[in-house]
């Protein structure tokens, strides 16, 4: 197998697993140089680049399917495989993460147009206060790759901007992060706000981070607590299935 | 306008091999979140792979160089639990 693009050609290298090189490498084997070139740039966090390449690949007459598989999908196996032998840390996985969003932001409106409607809109912040936002990022990366339209809205967030943002947005799901045991109060203060709003009933809330648990959570009146990224994820979507549950009652 | 259209219809999109890229998406990133817990448990998630740090806050494992545009680099030792040394104070009104 010969990988025309240098750089992607020397990010391969770190793929040393047989059965990795074997998947991976017929993965990238026979793709187009603009594919290689999208991939390599993904791991190495180019998110202007991936967005370039992708309208390029787009106007070129390549298929979303295509840019998905050759290019991005291929960048973020092996970021994946970097990450996992401790050659990048999270920082880097982040970098990767929003190099993959800039390409999907031209595939999502194909998907979309195809009848693939997102999984649901969330609202993700750090409450006010707090700094802290490793967590919250890779919750968004997970739940964006389960199909969910994320709004980030940073860090040292106040009520009123989960608020502002659920409007602007039409979002369904909040999902608000601490990191400090001095900060989750501000939780209980964005619900209880969204209450003194009537926009209780409009939204579901979840909450996580270090300090958090269920039954802070409960306390607070959480609808939904995540322990990590992936719990994150479903229940974001199990509060979806219970939001259209509502509706159509 | 028919390029357009061929762009954004139905036939230029497998939905089935769509669905199964993205299937493969996800499985990369719960790999990815299954590695990061592991790693988190004795490395700061904000230390990036040349011992910089991206942390928006303070924290007294940062050692700051002269250039300030440069990220800090991180002294901690990852034996030593990262978290007590984050900066818990609120950032300035």
């Amino acid at each position: 197998m010969a990988i025309s693009h240098e750089g992607l050609a020397r990010e391969f290298e770190w793929v040393t697993k047989p059965g990795e090189q074997k998947h991976i490498g017929d993965g990238i084997d026979g793709t187009d140089l603009i594919m290689q070139e999208m991939a390599y740039e993904l791991i190495v966090g180019n998110n202007t680049d991936v967005d370039r390449l992708t309208k390029e690949a787009l106007d070129s007459g390549y298929t979303a399917n295509q840019i998905l598989d050759d290019g991005l999908l291929n960048g973020m196996a092996i970021v994946g495989v970097k990450f996992r032998d401790n050659v990048i840390f999270v920082p880097e996985v982040l970098v990767a993460a929003r190099a993959m969003k800039a390409g999907m932001a031209h595939i999502e409106p194909i998907l979309s147009a195809s009848g693939a409607e997102p999984a649901g809109t969330v609202i993700m912040g750090t409450v006010k206060g707090d700094l802290h936002d490793i967590g919250k990022n890779l919750c968004i990366m997970m739940l964006r790759g389960a199909g969910f339209v994320v709004h980030d809205i940073g860090v040292d967030s106040s009520p009123e901007d989960f608020i502002d943002a659920v409007e602007e947005f039409g979002a369904e799901i909040v999902g608000m992060s601490a990191l400090l045991t001095t900060t989750m109060p501000n939780m209980g203060r964005t619900i209880a706000t969204f209450e003194d709003m009537g926009m209780r009933d409009e939204v579901r809330i979840m909450v996580g981070g270090a300090p958090v648990t269920q039954d802070f959570a409960d306390e607070m009146g959480a609808d939904a607590y995540g322990d990590n990224a992936v719990e994150a994820v479903d229940k974001a979507k199990e509060l979806m299935i219970l939001l259209a549950e509502l509706k159509s009652s | 306008m028919a390029e357009e259209l061929a762009r954004t219809g139905n036939d230029t999109l497998d939905r089935e091999k769509a669905r199964a890229s993205l299937d493969r998406l996800y499985t990369i990133y719960k790999d990815i979140a299954a590695t990061a817990d592991e790693v988190m448990q004795a490395r700061c998630p904000y230390k990036n792979a040349r011992s910089l740090c991206t942390a928006k806050f303070g924290c007294s494992n940062q050692f700051f160089t002269k250039d300030p545009t440069a990220l800090p680099a991180c002294a901690g030792s990852d034996q030593i639990d990262y978290r007590d040394a984050w900066d818990t104070e609120p950032p300035p009104e």
